[in-house]
């Protein structure tokens, strides 16, 4: 059995002490930088890049590997119990998990997303290990064309992700785009929205939008608030971290469901487990029997985010390994490990450097299980952050936020991004528009243009290339399905709002 | 007053002579406007334990990306030019600025060339089940049917070797850019694109399983590495002979003497065995360089560059 050997010899790799250790590193360093707003895996594996040098190649992208997916098993903490994202990744999970800590539910919504993310990652590790090159192959088939027609199928599906007013939630994707398109065209280099700002030539920076809108402008909010006191620490005591029955039913389709999402994105080169998130959460809610429930403690929003990016961060290892293409700034850094040591990511990797190969995904196996059992006990003493009074956790969390903000690309133009999206975000707080669609319209817009303008190119200005290409119709089609079912739920919405409903909630809907 | 004015100067000089001797007077800061883990940034990381032990000081490799190089190189054109600030940047330096009319610096009067320590070739790839086996008969496949010619993105010096091919050559390719060297080659993989002016190390693993087939090297010489593979010239195309190469540079204003110094520290520091054994694997052709004939390489590649932008209709 020859995959069976592959196991084994892996195994033994990620089992020795040194890999051991530097797993359990990685694990720990990346659930802590995930806890923590602002703080971002780039930046973490940016500074520690240089040490790998002394490593072997293998121990080197074990321990980034583990920062890599530790940071997003970390990253939901800080959403659900202060309304603060860890990690753009995360900042969905706000939507639920925090009315549900609110609800003094935020021991299971903690031990619910350990579960969800273990979850996600075993099912993206499972497809990296049996298919790795059969994915590798099909990533090829998607073209330009079929990109952007993916990202407008993000943006239909996720439309409606946020609460209320449907017309602020298009006017938030709508924003999200435009500050997008900050920064350097590709195919012309010209220069849009930078007002001479050197540092914007590369566009706004993610992290520091994400972390203004959200984190900062809900650091604001809280200046209403006098005490900490607003969750019950007893309420997430570990005692209080088992989900009812009914909690763990609605469960399992979401993780699913949000697992294979986060795969398929992961395996996209340029995509990723923000989208995944996204795209996940959207989904849920527009299947969902009862959409009213989103956004005031449904576990189904942050199951199926928690899976979706976290399997996205396993399967982000397929193209990278395989075709030597890295999906993002921190793939690029994991294909810079080996090509410092001399190693060629590609697609002789696995047979030429199976001790590499299967080494590393054996050691996702370990790294997570290291994850979910030290995830479990740590909610406990993350929880007790809610002890401590917002006069004196909250400057430290700006402190961290900017510090993050700067290293994302060591520019102190970052900064000053986070002052103004805070302002943005407090503002739109006060108005009561949403800032989940307009990170949506930030992440997918660019990318969108980009394909957009490349399919063109490609297809010598015809739009039919849209349509012609097979793979590309099919997820307009999709798109367009999704659309009109939309706009169907819509009506039946508003017929149902005209005649009120007579029957009272289910019992579920506490 | 003359007399006075010749001591000004004798003291000066001394004084800069005395400087130059004292260089580094602490940690030396080498700005790389790429990421970490890039070709560029590698090549620092590897040379940097040579030049501290030369200098007997920290040699701190500062990350600076950005606008396709463009933000670290500003930083350093406005950093104190004393030579504890300095920049190791690739051959964007002379391409980039063919293309943008407004730079947040003058390429030629914000900095001073030290030294080109090394260089990557390019090679003319096609996907491996396109049939081509020699490039003539993709030139001549291209006019019956117009091709696409990708890049790593638009003013890289992936994007000028495709022009200054597409110059001499007279085939009928149209230009496509694409984020990054991993996405153009999966584009020749993907058959997306038809041609990429790719470095080895971009299609390097493709080119062992035949999922891309080299055609031609561009330059002069053929590679060791790919032995049987023609240079451009021996195909009859006397004028490609773009590289993508890095250089050192300082801030205007740095003294002469530092220059030299520096120059000379790193032409030795490429000799470091250690060093050879890790970068000639990463294709890295090694290049010991004087600080005129940098200087002038630089303008004269500018001048190039800015032709064959006019010539392409690139510039804007």
């Amino acid at each position: 059995m020859d995959l069976l050997s592959n196991l084994g010899l892996g195994l033994g790799v990620a089992l020795s002490l040194t890999n051991l250790f530097y797993c359990f590193l990685g694990a720990l360093l990346g659930t802590i930088i995930g806890v923590i707003p602002g703080l971002g895996v780039l930046a973490a594996i940016s500074l520690l890049f240089p040490l790998t040098f002394n490593l072997e190649p293998t121990t080197a992208l074990i321990m980034l590997g583990g920062i890599w997916y530790g940071t997003t098993y970390g990253g939901s903490t800080a959403s659900i119990l202060l309304n603060l994202p860890g990690t753009p990744a995360n900042a969905v999970t706000c939507l639920d998990g925090y009315p549900m800590a609110r609800q003094g539910r935020g021991g299971v919504a903690l031990f619910m997303t350990t579960v969800a993310s273990f979850f996600g990652a075993t099912f993206g590790i499972v497809l990296l290990t049996l298919f790795t090159p059969v994915i590798a192959e099909y990533a090829l088939r998607f073209g330009s064309a079929e990109y952007f027609a993916l990202m407008l199928m993000g943006l239909v599906a996720a439309s409606t992700m946020a609460e209320g007013s449907a017309i602020k939630g298009l006017a938030m994707v709508t924003l999200g785009i435009i500050i997008g398109l900050a920064g350097m065209d590709t195919q012309s280099a010209t220069i849009r929205f930078t007002f001479g700002v050197l540092g914007l030539l590369e566009g706004v920076s993610l992290i520091a939008l994400a972390m203004g809108i959200f984190g900062i402008a809900e650091i604001i909010m809280s200046v209403r608030r006098i005490q900490a006191a607003d969750i019950d620490p007893d309420s997430v005591k570990l005692s209080a971290i088992k989900p009812s029955r009914d909690e763990v039913g609605r469960s399992w389709f979401p993780m699913l469901r949000g697992s294979a999402l986060g795969s398929f994105f992961g395996t996209l080169p340029g995509t990723g487990p923000s989208i995944a998130a996204f795209l996940s959460y959207g989904i849920e809610k527009r299947i969902n029997k009862k959409p009213e429930r989103f956004g005031k403690g449904a576990i189904e929003g942050i199951m199926g985010p928690e899976s979706a990016n976290n399997a996205a961060d396993m399967t982000a290892f397929i193209p990278t390994l395989s075709l030597g293409v890295p999906g993002s700034a921190t793939m690029a850094l994991m294909l810079g490990v080996l090509m410092i040591h001399g190693v060629a990511p590609g697609p002789n990797l696995i047979s030429g450097q199976p001790e590499l190969f299967w080494g590393l995904i054996m050691s996702f196996w370990v790294g997570n299980i290291i994850l979910l059992v030290l995830n479990i006990p740590f909610i406990g003493l993350w929880v007790r952050m809610l002890t401590i009074p917002y006069h004196l956790l909250y400057p430290s969390v700006i402190v961290f936020i900017c510090i993050g903000a700067y290293t994302a690309n060591m520019s102190s133009l970052n900064i000053w991004m986070v002052a103004l999206f805070g302002a943005v975000g407090f503002a739109m707080r006060i108005l009561r528009f949403p800032g989940a669609p307009l990170l949506l319209g930030f992440v997918l817009g660019p990318m969108m243009e980009e394909h957009f303008r490349r399919a063109m190119v490609l297809s010598r200005g015809d739009f039919a290339t849209f349509i012609e290409r097979p793979l590309s119709a099919i997820i307009l089609s999709l798109t367009a399905a999704i659309l009109i079912w939309g706009v169907m739920g819509a009506s039946n919405l508003r017929k149902r709002r005209i005649v009120p409903d007579t029957a009272p909630d289910g019992p579920s809907n506490s | 007053m003359k007399k006075l004015l010749l001591t000004a100067a004798l003291a000066l000089g001394l004084a800069h002579g005395a400087q130059a001797q004292e260089f580094p007077e602490g940690p030396v800061t080498i700005v790389v406007p790429y990421s970490p883990s890039g070709n560029t940034d590698v090549f620092m990381r590897h040379l940097a334990p040579s030049l501290e032990e030369k200098w007997g000081q920290p040699v701190v490799v500062d990350n600076r990306p950005g606008g396709g190089s463009m933000v670290g190189t500003a930083y350093v054109s406005q950093a104190k030019p004393d030579g504890q600030t300095l920049l190791l940047t690739s051959s964007a330096f002379v391409t980039a600025p063919a293309l943008q009319a407004s730079l947040p610096f003058d390429p030629r009067a914000d900095l001073m060339p030290i030294a080109n320590p090394g260089f990557v070739s390019f090679l003319l790839v096609v996907n491996g089940e396109s049939g081509y086996e020699t490039l003539e008969e993709f030139i001549a496949d291209s006019k019956e049917s117009p091709k696409f010619g990708a890049t790593a993105g638009l003013g890289t010096t992936t994007h000028f070797a495709m022009e200054q091919f597409l110059a001499e050559s007279g085939a009928n390719v149209d230009v496509v850019h694409f984020k990054g060297g991993g996405p153009a080659v999966v584009s020749i993989l993907s058959r997306e694109a038809d041609i990429y002016g790719s470095s080895v190390s971009s299609a390097g693993e493709h080119i062992k399983t035949g999922a891309v087939k080299p055609l031609a090297i561009i330059g002069d010489d053929r590679i060791p590495l790919l032995p049987d593979v023609p240079s451009t010239k021996e195909l009859g195309f006397d004028g490609l002979n773009i590289k993508q190469w890095i250089g050192l540079f300082a801030p205007a204003g740095t003294d002469p003497a530092i220059i030299e110094k520096v120059n000379a520290d790193v032409n030795a520091a490429i000799q470091n065995a250690d060093f050879i054994e890790t970068v000639t694997p990463l294709d890295w052709t090694l290049n010991t360089s004087s600080v005129e004939g940098f200087t002038d390489k630089v303008n004269t590649e500018l001048d190039i560059w800015k032709q064959l932008a006019i010539d392409r209709g690139l510039a804007q």
